[in-house]
């Protein structure tokens, strides 16, 4: 196997471990911040210095560095997906707890007033 | 009848709760509780966001009503039943219950007797045990793959994971804590079955396939989407 292959194979288990450890807290936020400028560099540099960009590709075993660019950002969009899904799925829950606190409080409210409505009277008013 | 207490209900029932979601069944739910109340009368409907008036349908039949302000789906509706019921006073047992009809008052009268008897803490109901005949046969392919796919249902010794008719107690009610809003709800139970070990059995249930009630099954395109949530679900 190529040394992009493996590489690449690398990268994936790393991030996917990294990512689903971290993702949500304010330390993996700023990492994701971190990887998202290298990778904004990297393509600035590549844009600027194609050449550089394809020594380096055939040096991990790629043909020309576009497309080594071209598998970074696969990359890299996988997990921003993944990452975007997971935050969704957490803000869902969120609001879900919160729908449900507004509810309950709600149904406690009618039922204090529907037992107040039927109660006897007060024992204690009674002298 | 003071709605501050339990009722009294027929045969000894008022320490049980059953949770009703609801969305969109203005038609049918009015008459489900009149059938379900005699027997059980301590019954909490979650009206899930419907635009129908159901909210309408429940006031005044003796049931009580919790209502979310929008529509979260039938995993949340179940859990904020849950949590309203095990406030309640008195409640040691709980149903989930379907509101449009497929569920038998006979079925949860035979699963809650069998939590006061033996050593259970959950009963789920199977339509797989027995006569499996009027379940649809696309639905039965459907859950029994589900069933075979899963380890941990296997395990566990369940036929019908995804039966709606669950009899708990309130070990069961105090650790429940549906996280996912929609219908990967099942998974999620029998998951804290298999992690919290509590003592499952399945009780042969006929459900009751109306065309009504067929004709807002379950789809199974969203079949695609429990199993994808099921694999991203964190695990805390």
């Amino acid at each position: 196997m190529t040394i992009i292959k493996i590489l690449l194979i690398l990268a994936v288990i790393g991030l996917a471990i990294f990512l689903l450890r971290s993702h949500g807290t304010s330390r993996g936020g700023a990492y994701l911040k971190i990887g998202m400028a290298v990778f904004l560099a990297f393509a600035a540099y590549a844009v600027i210095r194609p050449d550089d960009l394809t020594w380096v590709a055939m040096q991990l075993g790629v043909g020309r560095g576009a497309d080594l660019l071209l598998y970074a950002l696969v990359v890299g969009f996988g997990f921003f997906a993944i990452s975007t899904y997971l935050r969704f799925k957490e803000l869902e829950l969120k609001y879900a707890r919160l729908a449900r606190a507004v509810a309950i409080n709600e149904a406690e409210q009618v039922d204090l007033r529907a037992a107040a409505a039927t109660r006897p009277h007060d024992p204690q008013s009674r002298s | 009848m003071t709605r501050s207490e339990p009722a009294d209900g027929a045969q000894g029932n008022s320490d049980v709760w059953l949770v009703v979601p609801v969305f969109n069944e203005t038609r049918v739910i009015r008459s489900v509780l009149a059938t379900v109340l005699p027997t059980f009368p301590n019954i909490v409907c979650v009206d899930d966001g419907s635009t129908d008036g159901s909210a309408d349908q429940i006031r005044g039949t003796g049931a009580r009503l919790v209502r979310h302000p929008i529509n979260l789906g039938q995993g949340a509706a179940i859990q904020t039943g849950v949590e309203y019921a095990r406030k309640q006073r008195g409640a040691r047992y709980f149903v989930t219950f379907d509101a449009d009809g497929q569920h038998q008052v006979d079925d949860v009268r035979r699963m809650v007797t069998r939590l006061r008897t033996e050593p259970l803490d959950i009963v789920i109901g199977t339509r797989f045990r027995g006569n499996a005949d009027d379940v649809p046969l696309v639905k039965r392919l459907v859950l029994r793959t589900a069933v075979a796919l899963s380890p941990r249902i296997r395990r566990l010794g369940l036929t019908d994971s995804h039966n709606g008719l669950r009899a708990f107690n309130r070990t069961v009610a105090d650790g429940m804590d549906i996280t996912s809003n929609g219908m990967v709800h099942s998974p999620e139970i029998v998951a804290m079955i298999d992690v919290n070990r509590w003592r499952v059995a399945e009780e042969p249930v006929s459900i009751l396939y109306t065309d009504y009630s067929k004709a807002k099954g379950q789809s199974l395109l969203n079949g695609v989407n429990i199993v994808f949530d099921s694999a991203v679900r964190r695990r805390h």
